[in-house]
């Protein structure tokens, strides 16, 4: 019996958050479903946390990134991707800027715990009511939210590595050709 | 009783790869765990926007070496997505093919694992041996023994002749007697019972709580392969068995393994059977616009998802994934309490931990 978890979870958002969010289903070739749904109001998410937790899904994980608004400054936004049996749906929303902060849903949905405290870590923003809100991957002398400001290693260095290497091996061929 | 902090790791002889435990012991039970993650962190997620989409299929394969193939593979249906293309016939079953090769060997490792921390080292020894059978099927058909380099956008880049066919065939049919063998001994011999029924129990209910994937949750009852539900390349059109287990031990998860390669030996037949004629990639180089996608499949671990982001240039604009150990981790605080401290490698090989995939 196939049931149509994509209509309940449709009726269920429109009951919590009313009009305030986009959503559309997508079927590949294969017959695989999957969900895009965005949501106006970013204190929401623990309402959708609640309807997949009453649907049976799971949280796959949760991708932060930056993207610009109207005004070209630069934004994060939240992708959340859960699973509800077999289909994939995403639940993008804006964090506002002066507070940087989003709730978490760690309490409801088990499954987000690590990937919240990841992206707390990488790109410093703050996950409230976190159960476990300590540093997963990186030491607690790294500042947080270094994904926002990197350098990468290659700019550190300002190919000091190579140049000392080169340097070397135009000494050595040089020397060969003053011998010849 | 007194109650002591055993540090494990992150450098241990039963761990391949660096992940620091603190178990706490009262005498010799455990009775809690602190995991303390990072010591492989690379920032890959990083570099891969500082590559174009094209570098990124090489970088992705080099995530990890026992699932290498699952990351391009699955980073390529994301683009493929995006753009839009459907890859030849052809290809759905080679990648399938590829896959289900590195499934046979990863799982086949993680058995051997499971001999060596008990103990039984000529088991290991059987075991690994049985494994080099795969190990020089990989290196016959794609020249490279761990990272296949099988994938491009719009198909793969390899291609398998009638007598790499035969090869094959041959080769996946060697297995199938010692595999035998083997998953007797796993599921009937006294002494490999003895160290693993009834250790790190992982019940139904919170395995569903955690959200665990792959042969942890199969071995705990939940009934989930990507494969089946949400199918991708050829697996809709193949017919195999999914091998759900209730144990919810230690002996469970690798039962699951174990039926998982005979099911793969099945998967490989029936593709190398109905391959059909016909280009093996796209024959052009595709754009890729601006765009979202999810794209998952199901790693020797369990399932794995990548989102990718594009924005029209040849550089991702954000690229992420989750690996299925990822999900697995957290686990350990329900599997470990209450188990010996004897058994503290057992049940961290259990979940057939991949770190330099999880910190990435």
């Amino acid at each position: 019996m196939e049931r149509n978890i994509q209509g309940i979870f449709a009726e269920k958002l429109t009951q919590a958050v009313g009009e305030g969010f986009s959503l559309r289903w997508e079927t590949d070739s294969k017959g695989v479903v999957t969900g895009w749904c965005r949501i106006n109001d970013h204190s929401q998410i623990t309402n959708v946390a609640l309807i997949v937790s009453s649907l049976g899904g799971r949280v796959i994980t949760i991708t932060a990134y930056k993207t610009k608004d109207a005004q070209q400054r630069e934004i994060h936004e939240i992708a959340y991707h859960f699973d509800l049996d077999g289909c994939t749906c995403t639940v993008t929303i804006e964090i506002p800027r002066d507070s940087g902060e989003v709730n978490s849903i760690t309490p409801i949905l088990k499954s987000a715990d690590w990937t919240e405290r990841e992206l707390q870590e990488l790109y410093g923003i703050k996950v409230v009511g976190h159960p476990n809100p300590k540093r997963l991957f990186l030491d607690e002398t790294i500042d947080e939210g270094i994904m926002n400001k990197l350098i990468p290693l290659s700019v550190a260095m300002n190919g000091a590595t190579s140049k000392t290497l080169w340097e070397k091996v135009f000494a050595a061929t040089s020397k060969e050709g003053d011998t010849k | 009783m007194s109650t002591y902090t055993i540090p494990v790791g992150p450098l241990h002889v039963a761990l391949e790869e660096p992940m620091y435990f603190r178990v706490q012991v009262e005498g010799e039970t455990i009775v809690g765990l602190d995991i303390t993650a990072g010591h492989v962190h690379r920032g890959m997620e990083f570099l891969v926007m500082r590559r174009n989409i094209y570098q990124n299929i090489t970088l992705t394969e080099r995530l990890c070496s026992l699932c290498s193939n699952n990351h391009p593979f699955t980073y390529c249906m994301a683009l493929e997505k995006i753009a839009g293309i459907e890859i030849p016939e052809r290809a759905e079953y080679l990648r399938v093919i590829a896959d289900e090769i590195k499934r046979i060997a990863s799982n086949l490792f993680n058995a051997a694992m499971l001999a060596h921390i008990i103990g039984f080292d000529s088991l290991f020894m059987h075991v690994m041996e049985i494994r080099e059978i795969v190990q020089d099927t990989k290196e016959t058909i794609y020249g490279n023994r761990m990272d296949l380099a099988a994938n491009c956008i719009g198909g793969v880049k390899y291609d398998l002749s009638d007598e790499k066919i035969k090869y094959l065939m041959k080769q996946i049919d060697r297995l199938k007697k010692p595999l035998e063998e083997i998953i007797d001994i796993y599921i009937n011999n006294k002494f490999v019972r003895a160290r693993t029924e009834g250790v790190g129990i992982l019940p139904k209910e919170e395995a569903i709580r955690y959200g665990v994937v792959g042969p942890v949750a199969r071995g705990s009852g939940i009934d989930y392969d990507v494969r089946v539900k949400s199918p991708y390349a050829a697996y809709d059109k193949i017919k195999f068995n999914v091998h759900v287990e209730n144990g919810c031990d230690v002996r469970a998860r690798a039962i699951v393994r174990l039926r998982e390669i005979q099911e793969a030996i099945n998967i490989i037949e029936q593709c190398l059977k109905k391959l059909p004629n016909g280009p093996t990639c796209i024959d052009y180089l595709p754009e890729i616009p601006a765009g979202e996608a999810v794209a998952k499949s199901e790693a020797p671990r369990g399932e794995l998802i990548y989102y990718l982001r594009t924005n029209g240039t040849d550089m991702p604009e954000r690229l992420k994934w989750r690996v299925p150990t990822y999900m697995n981790w957290e686990a350990l605080n329900v599997m470990m309490p209450g188990n010996k401290v004897s058994d503290i490698p057992l049940i961290i090989s259990s979940i057939d931990p991949c770190i330099s995939c999880t910190e990435r």
